[in-house]
């Protein structure tokens, strides 16, 4: 008999593999805004290779944002979300699940394709290997603000969820940058830990307030 | 003191006691404004580096410190509302979120006009004005939630635990803007003394009370409304306007 949670991992990984759209839509999004950079700032070298952290950063937050908002609309709109709440299995392991599930199959694959696009952007390699490292620390907190942001606007999903919680997830892009810009010193590793800290004091807050935000829409 | 705080969290009492303090509290306020800021314009002494433009010190101090405090105040409400379910607490945060973001605008606006000659650009992305920023920002997303649910429960809901996640944000952030870039100068006024002269801290304090003592006052009118709009059909709000007439 497979447990309960075992059983929505499964499920919502084949959803994810089954459809283009939730794979896909991702990283056309991160790949689009990307090429817009160059294209509004001109293919200067230097000049990209100095933008290029910040660059990858915005969009990356952005399509993490944009992927994350509708982590629980279609099991709020098709009831299955009454049947959990009403199951008395825990809220919070099924919320993290689904949200680590959204995380690989959304943000995993751009923490790849951002290496590849650091070159198309002149960075080093150094700071490319940094740039992953803060990346695949700061994408589960902007994909947990992200899923906050589409608990609270569940009912319409509109823009107001992303722009509430864009601000909130300045210390990540801050603190991953400023690690980047610091790969050549010893500062760098202050800054990753900071950032890992941050990590983990959010999970719990954030994931709690996901429930709560969840909840609302069903007093 | 318990019966005193139960029934100031009671919609009726709450709003008889407004209804007769908002007057004095509102003139205070204002002949306290009043005092500060023309005591600090006309009496205190020309600043030696800055000149006579300094003196909007008198406005944009005060209106920082209240943006601020009215956010810290609005957290201590929102934990109240998440685990007491007092309703007085929600209807805090509505009314207090527009006034916050009205006066976080007001600490950015005197202060892109004290900028101009002193720094000699309107604005810079310094630390602690790119963290105002910031913080205006969250009123207004705060403000953009009040539409967004049909239900009175899950909007006071939402707003509360979006206030929450910004309040124990909001430090984080500075930090990390503080670490991201520093250029205005550090608090002059801390608990443990002050880098002003007396003459100029005087009138400074005044006015920095006459805007909590504004905040207060308005802030309550604004209660008043809120509670208006949400027990209008109560025996209680009827029987007020039936002995007005």
């Amino acid at each position: 008999m497979k447990s309960f949670y075992y059983k929505t991992f499964q499920r919502d990984s084949k959803v994810y593999l089954s459809r283009s759209s939730s794979f896909l839509g991702p990283i056309v999004f991160f790949l689009i805004t990307i090429t817009l950079y160059p294209l509004a700032f001109g293919s200067d070298e230097e000049q990209l290779a100095e933008l290029a952290s910040g660059i990858i950063w915005i969009s990356i937050l952005l399509a993490n944002l944009l992927s994350h908002q509708f982590i629980f609309n279609e099991d709020y709109k098709d009831g299955s979300l009454d049947l959990v709440l009403a199951s008395g299995k825990s809220l919070f392991v099924w919320a993290s699940i689904k949200i680590f599930v959204n995380w690989y199959f959304s943000s995993l694959p751009l923490i790849f394709l951002s290496l590849v696009t650091s070159f198309m952007l002149y960075l080093p390699l150094d700071a490319a290997l940094i740039l992953a490292l803060t990346l695949f620390l700061g994408t589960p907190i902007l994909s947990m603000f992200g899923a906050l942001a589409g608990a609270l606007t569940l009912e319409r999903g509109n823009i107001v969820g992303s722009s509430i919680v864009i601000p909130m997830c300045l210390p990540a892009l801050i603190l991953g940058i400023l690690a980047i810009q610091s790969y050549k010193n010893e500062e760098v590793l202050f800054y990753i830990f900071l950032l890992a800290a941050f990590l983990f004091f959010s999970i719990p807050i954030l994931i709690a307030s996901c429930l709560g935000a969840i909840r609302l829409h069903f007093e | 003191m318990r019966q005193f705080f139960n029934q100031l969290i009671s919609f009726p009492y709450f709003f008889k006691i407004a209804q007769i303090s908002f007057p004095y509290l509102f003139l205070l306020s204002i002949s306290v404004i009043l005092l500060g800021v023309l005591w600090g314009v006309f009496f205190s002494p020309v600043d030696v580096t800055q000149g006579e433009v300094y003196r909007i010190i008198y406005l944009h101090v005060p209106a920082a410190s209240v943006a601020q405090s009215i956010y810290y105040t609005m957290v201590i409400a929102s934990v109240t509302y998440l685990i007491w379910r007092i309703k007085m607490a929600s209807v805090f945060m509505i009314s207090m979120a527009p006034l916050g973001a009205i006066f976080t605008f007001l600490a950015l606006f005197t202060g892109a006009v004290w900028g101009q000659p002193t720094w000699g650009t309107w604005w810079v992305w310094d630390a602690r004005l790119t963290s105002t920023l910031i913080l205006l920002i969250l009123y207004l997303a705060i403000i953009s939630l009040f539409s967004s649910f049909d239900r009175r429960a899950s909007i006071d809901q939402a707003v509360s635990i979006v206030v929450l996640i910004g309040g124990i944000n909001l430090p984080i952030i500075k930090l990390s803007v503080e670490w991201w870039n520093t250029l205005h100068q550090s608090a002059s006024i801390t608990l443990s003394g002050s880098s002003i002269d007396n003459e100029m801290l005087i009138p400074l304090l005044i006015s920095i009370l006459g805007f909590y003592l504004y905040v207060t006052a308005i802030g309550m009118r604004r209660m008043q409304v809120e509670i208006l709009k949400r027990e209008i059909s109560h025996n209680w709000v009827k029987r007020i306007f039936q002995e007005k007439k």
